[in-house]
C-alpha cells in the first residue's frame, strides 16, 4: 500500500511538473510575440513548482523502500523469531526427555 | 551451561569490537539512497529549467536540492545514521557527482525545450495577427 501510494503521489508530482512546463513554454511564446524580454516565471508557475517538487521528494523517499538496520545483533536481523501459533504448540510430551541441544538466541 | 553464556558474550563482544555490520542490508541502503538522488537530480534539473536559470543559479539550485534531500535521507533513518550506514559520508556526499550529471543534462533538456516549444514561423504568424494595423508593437 506504501509503495502504491508513493508512486501515485509521484505521478501526480511529474504531472504537476509538466503543467508547469507547459505553462512556461506558453508564457516565453507570449514574451517572443511581445518582444519582451523573459525574467522569470509567473507565480503560478513558481508555486505548481513548489508543489511538485514537495510531492516528487515524497515519492523519492518513499518509494525505493526501508531502510534495513547493518546492525547484526539488532531485532530486526535476529535469524530465529517465534512464530505466530505459539497456542497450538505442546511441550508436555515425551519428547522433552530427549531434549536436543538447541543453540539459538530467541526473539525478545 | 554458564560458561557457554560466557563465551557467547565474549564473542559478541569481539564481533563488536571488529565493527561488523550486514554488508547486504548496507548495499540495499546505499541503493535507497542512489535511487532517492537520482530522481530528485532529475526532478531538480527539470524545475531548473523551467525556471530559466543560467550559469551559477542552477548549481546553487542543484546544492540547496541535494541538501533538502540529505536532511530528508537522515530523517528517514530516524536520526541515528550509524544503525543503517557505516559513515555519514554514506548518507551525505555518496551518489553526488553522479546526480550532478543527470542534473545537468535535464537542466539543459527542459531549458530548451520549453524556450523553443514557439517555432520562429508560428511567431512572425502570430506577431502579424496581433499587430495587423501596421504598428509592428515596438521597434525592432
Amino acid at each position: 500500500m506504501g509503495f502504491s501510494l508513493g508512486v501515485v503521489i509521484g505521478a501526480v508530482g511529474v504531472l504537476i511538473l509538466s503543467h508547469a512546463a507547459y505553462a512556461t513554454s506558453q508564457y516565453r511564446g507570449l514574451l517572443k510575440i511581445t518582444e519582451d524580454d523573459f525574467s522569470g516565471p509567473p507565480f503560478n508557475v513558481v508555486v505548481e513548482l513548489i508543489v511538485g517538487l514537495v510531492l516528487c521528494m515524497w515519492a523519492a523517499l518513499a518509494v525505493p523502500g526501508d531502510f534495513l538496520s547493518i546492525h547484526p545483533h539488532s531485532d530486526e536481523n535476529r535469524i530465529v523469531s517465534l512464530p505466530d501459533n505459539l497456542d497450538f504448540m505442546i511441550f508436555n510430551h515425551r519428547g522433552k526427555v530427549f531434549v536436543p541441544e538447541i543453540n539459538m538466541r530467541l526473539k525478545r | 551451561m554458564a560458561a557457554h553464556n560466557e563465551s557467547e558474550k565474549k564473542s559478541s563482544d569481539s564481533v563488536n569490537d571488529l565493527q561488523t555490520f550486514r554488508a547486504e542490508n548496507l548495499q540495499s541502503n546505499m541503493k535507497v539512497i542512489y535511487y532517492s538522488r537520482t530522481f530528485l537530480s532529475i526532478i531538480g534539473g527539470v524545475i531548473a529549467g523551467i525556471l530559466g536559470f543560467t550559469g551559477l543559479a542552477g548549481f546553487v539550485l542543484y546544492f540547496l536540492i541535494m541538501a533538502i534531500t540529505s536532511i530528508a535521507l537522515i530523517a528517514k533513518a530516524k536520526f541515528s545514521i550509524h544503525a543503517y550506514f557505516d559513515s555519514w559520508n554514506r548518507v551525505v556526499l555518496d551518489g553526488f557527482l553522479g546526480g550532478l550529471m543527470s542534473f545537468v543534462l535535464f537542466w539543459t533538456f527542459a531549458y530548451d525545450i520549453i524556450d523553443s516549444f514557439y517555432c520562429p514561423a508560428k511567431i512572425a504568424e502570430k506577431r502579424a495577427l496581433l499587430f495587423a494595423d501596421g504598428s509592428a508593437g515596438k521597434a525592432v
